[in-house]
C-alpha cells in the first residue's frame, strides 16, 4: 500500500532509498497502524508498531537529547550538514513544508546525506529508561530493548485475532487458538456500557466507574477486582501487622498507625526481627553451600574411582562407570534447587568417562603452568638488564656532567682574567694621565708592557690553580 | 494508539507551560489541542501598553508544529487589542513568524507570546496598520491565508 502523496511517509522512503545502509537509522515507525497491519506476518508479533514519541520516560531525560520539533528524547537522530540533530521523521516532515533547518534556516535539501550521529549519543539514548506504552504492563528497561519487548514478548501488545475470519486485534495474552475469538460483544455488568470480551478486562480496570466499590475501611473507590489486594496491602485505615510481627512485636492496628510505628523506628524488634532475616540468608547461603560441596566432593570421589579403573584396566569395567552414575543421583537428592549446575557437572563428568578429557586437561594445565614460570623468569631477567641499562647510562652521564664543570671552570677563569685585565688597563692609563707626559712614551710603553704581560703570566698561573681547585669543587660536589 | 503529531507535542508544551511560564505570560484554557487561550502583559513601562492585559487565541492544525499556529488576538470586555501598525483592529497579526515562510517547528507557543511580547515592548507608534478599516471590513479569509507583505523590519 503505498502512502498517499505529500505524506512524511513518501520523504522517508526517499531517504532511506538514498542511504541504504542506514536503514536501521531511518527506520520509523509508521504512524498508520492499517499499513503496519498489512504487513504483519501471522505469527503472533505486535501488529501496532511502537511510537517512540508517547513513550513514557521514568527519569527525566536531560534538555539536550530532546529533538526541538517534537520535543520528546530522539529517535533514530540524524545530524544536518548545518550540524542540528533531529529525529529522523521530524527533520523530513519539516522539510515537506520548508527546505530549510528549522533551527538557523539554512537551505537543506533531501537530496544531501545526513550526517550520523555520534555513536556515544545514540548509547546514551538507548539507555534511557522507559516504561512499555502498553495499559496494565509495567515493564521497565532501557529504550533499546523496548522495542524488542513491545513486539516481541510483551503480553499486553496487540496482535491479530486468531479466529482468521476476524479481522480486529487481542492482547496476546489472550490470542490463543484455544480461546477462539474474544471478540464477542458483551456488556459490563457494572455499568451496563457494550465492550467486546476481549476488551472487558481493560474497561474494569480504567474505563468503567461502575465498577468501583467503596473500600469499607478507608471509604475510598477501589475497583472491585483490587478490593482484596487492596485491603491487604495498601488500605491505610485496614488491620495489619508490624513487619516485625515475626521477631515477636505484637504491634497490630490500623496499616497507618502501623507504618507511622515501623518508620518511625520505634519498634524495639526491629534489631531482632533484621537479625533473623539475616540469619535467614546466612542460612539459606550455607545450605547452598554444603550443597555445593557435597556435589564437588562425589564428583571428584567418581574421578578417583575411574581414575582406578582406567588404571586397573581400561574400560575392563563397564558396570562401575554405570553404577558410580547411580551413586551420583543417589547423592544429591535436592537437585531441583541447583538444577543447573548439577546438569553441567553431570554432562562434564559423562563426558569424561572416556578419561582423555580430563587427562588433556591436566596436561594443559601443566603447559600452562610451565609457560607461566618461563614467563616470570622471563620477566626477572628483563627487570634486571633493564636496571643495569639504567645504571650504565646514570655513570655515563655523570662522567658527563663532571666534564661540563671543568669547561665551565675554564671558561669562568678566562673571564676573570680578562675581568682583571681591562681593569689594569683603565687603571693604567688613569695613571698615565694624571702623571703628565714626562716620560718619552715609545720608553714608557716598552717599560710598563712587558711587566703588565708578566704580571698577567702570574695571574693566570694563580688562576689556574685556583680553576684546578674549582674542578675539584665540581668534581667533589658531583 | 495513533495519536496525531500535533497532539502528542502540544501535550508535551502543556505540561511544560502548567508547570512554568516566563513573566507577563498566563495560560487560561487548554481544553484539547486544537484551541488554546493565553493572556500576555507588557512587563516594562511602554505607556501604549501599561497595565493592560490581551488575550491571545491560537489554533493548532493537526500538523503542529510542522504548520504555523494561527494567532490572533481577541477582544473581550476587559480585553482590547493592543494598538500596533501590525496588528489589526480585528486582532490578526502581520508577524512573519506566524507564517508559512518565517515558521519553524522548533518555535512553540511560549516562543511566539514572548516574540508578541516584544513585539508590543519595542513599539512607540500609536498607529494601526494602513488601510486596517477597509482590511477589517472586507476580510474573510483566515489569518493563514492572508498574504502578508512583511516590508517592515524594524518592529
Amino acid at each position: 500500500m503505498p502512502p498517499p502523496p505529500n505524506t512524511p511517509d513518501e520523504g522517508l522512503t526517499e531517504v532511506a532509498y538514498r542511504a541504504p545502509e542506514d536503514d536501521e537509522l531511518f527506520r520509523v515507525p509508521s504512524p498508520h497502524p492499517s499499513i503496519a497491519m498489512a504487513e504483519a506476518s501471522p505469527n503472533g508479533s505486535c501488529v501496532i508498531k511502537l511510537d517512540y514519541q508517547a513513550i513514557e520516560y521514568v527519569d527525566p531525560v536531560d534538555e539536550t537529547l530532546l529533538c526541538p520539533v517534537c520535543k520528546t528524547p530522539f529517535h533514530s537522530p540524524i545530524t544536518t550538514p548545518c550540524g542540528h540533530t533531529f529525529c529522523a521523521a521530524c527533520i523530513n516532515r519539516a522539510l515537506e513544508t520548508q527546505p530549510t533547518c528549522p533551527i538557523d534556516r539554512q537551505p537543506i535539501s533531501r537530496t544531501l546525506d545526513y550526517r550520523r550521529l555520534p555513536l556515544i549519543v545514540k548509547d546514551q539514548l538507548d539507555r534511557l529508561k522507559v516504561k512499555c506504552p502498553n495499559k496494565g504492563c509495567d515493564h521497565q528497561c532501557p529504550r533499546e530493548h523496548l522495542e524488542g519487548h513491545y513486539e516481541r514478548r510483551c503480553e499486553f501488545s496487540l496482535v491479530r485475532c486468531p479466529d482468521s475470519g476476524c479481522n480486529q486485534l487481542i492482547a496476546r495474552r489472550d490470542a490463543s487458538p484455544a480461546k477462539g475469538c474474544l471478540h464477542v460483544e458483551v456488556v459490563c455488568e457494572y455499568c451496563d456500557t457494550k465492550t467486546t470480551f476481549a476488551e472487558l478486562d481493560g474497561h474494569h480496570n480504567f474505563e468503567c466507574d461502575g465498577v468501583l466499590i467503596e473500600c469499607p475501611d478507608c471509604r475510598r473507590d477501589v475497583v472491585r477486582h483490587a478490593l482484596v489486594e487492596h485491603r491487604t496491602q495498601e488500605c491505610l485505615e485496614g488491620q495489619a501487622q508490624c513487619k516485625w510481627h515475626k521477631a515477636g512485636c505484637k504491634v497490630a492496628d490500623r496499616r497507618r498507625v502501623v507504618q507511622e510505628h515501623e518508620q518511625s523506628g520505634e519498634c524495639s524488634f526491629e534489631v531482632v526481627g533484621r537479625l533473623i532475616e539475616k540469619q535467614a540468608e546466612d542460612r539459606k547461603i550455607i545450605n547452598e553451600l554444603s550443597e555445593r560441596l557435597a556435589r564437588v566432593e562425589t564428583s571428584q570421589a567418581r574421578r578417583r574411582e575411574r581414575r582406578m579403573t582406567q588404571l586397573l584396566g581400561r574400560g575392563s569395567f563397564p558396570p562401575m562407570a554405570s553404577s558410580s552414575r547411580g551413586v551420583s543421583t543417589s547423592n544429591i537428592p535436592d537437585a531441583t534447587l541447583n538444577n543447573n549446575r548439577s546438569l553441567s557437572l553431570d554432562s562434564v563428568d559423562d563426558g569424561a568417562t572416556g578419561g582423555s578429557p580430563e587427562d588433556y586437561m591436566l596436561a594443559q594445565f601443566e603447559r600452562l603452568e610451565t609457560q607461566l614460570e618461563l614467563l616470570r623468569k622471563q620477566s626477572l631477567d628483563m627487570d634486571a638488564r633493564q636496571s643495569h641499562l639504567i645504571l650504565q647510562h646514570a655513570t655515563h652521564f655523570s662522567e658527563q656532567l663532571a666534564e661540563i664543570g671543568n669547561k665551565v671552570g675554564i671558561v669562568n677563569m678566562h673571564m676573570s682574567w680578562l675581568m682583571s685585565l681591562q681593569r689594569q688597563q683603565r687603571a693604567g692609563s688613569a695613571a698615565g694621565s694624571s702623571s703628565n707626559a714626562a716620560m718619552s712614551q715609545g720608553s714608557g710603553g716598552s717599560s710598563v708592557r712587558p711587566a703588565s704581560s708578566d704580571d698577567s703570566g702570574l695571574q693566570y698561573a694563580g688562576n689556574n690553580r685556583r680553576h684546578s681547585e674549582g674542578r675539584g669543587e665540581s668534581l667533589h660536589r658531583l | 494508539m495513533s495519536v496525531p503529531f500535533a497532539a502528542k507535542r502540544l501535550g508535551k508544551e502543556l505540561n511544560k507551560i502548567s508547570s512554568s511560564l516566563p513573566p507577563g505570560i498566563e495560560l487560561v484554557s487548554a481544553d484539547n489541542f486544537e484551541e488554546w487561550l493565553l493572556d500576555i502583559k507588557v512587563l516594562d513601562n511602554n505607556p501604549l501598553y501599561q497595565n493592560q492585559t490581551y488575550r491571545l487565541k491560537f489554533r493548532f492544525s493537526p500538523s503542529y508544529p510542522i504548520e504555523p499556529p494561527e494567532v490572533v488576538f481577541i477582544q473581550l470586555p476587559d480585553r482590547p487589542i493592543p494598538i500596533h501598525p501590525h496588528i489589526y483592529s480585528n486582532g490578526i497579526i502581520c508577524l512573519d513568524l506566524l507564517g508559512q515562510q518565517g515558521w519553524s517547528p522548533v518555535q512553540n507557543v511560549e516562543s511566539v507570546c514572548m516574540s508578541l511580547q516584544s513585539m508590543l515592548t519595542g513599539n512607540s507608534k500609536n498607529e494601526r496598520p494602513p488601510g486596517d478599516e477597509e482590511f477589517v471590513r472586507a476580510n474573510t479569509m483566515r489569518p493563514k491565508d492572508i498574504q502578508f507583505y512583511y516590508h517592515d523590519n524594524d518592529v
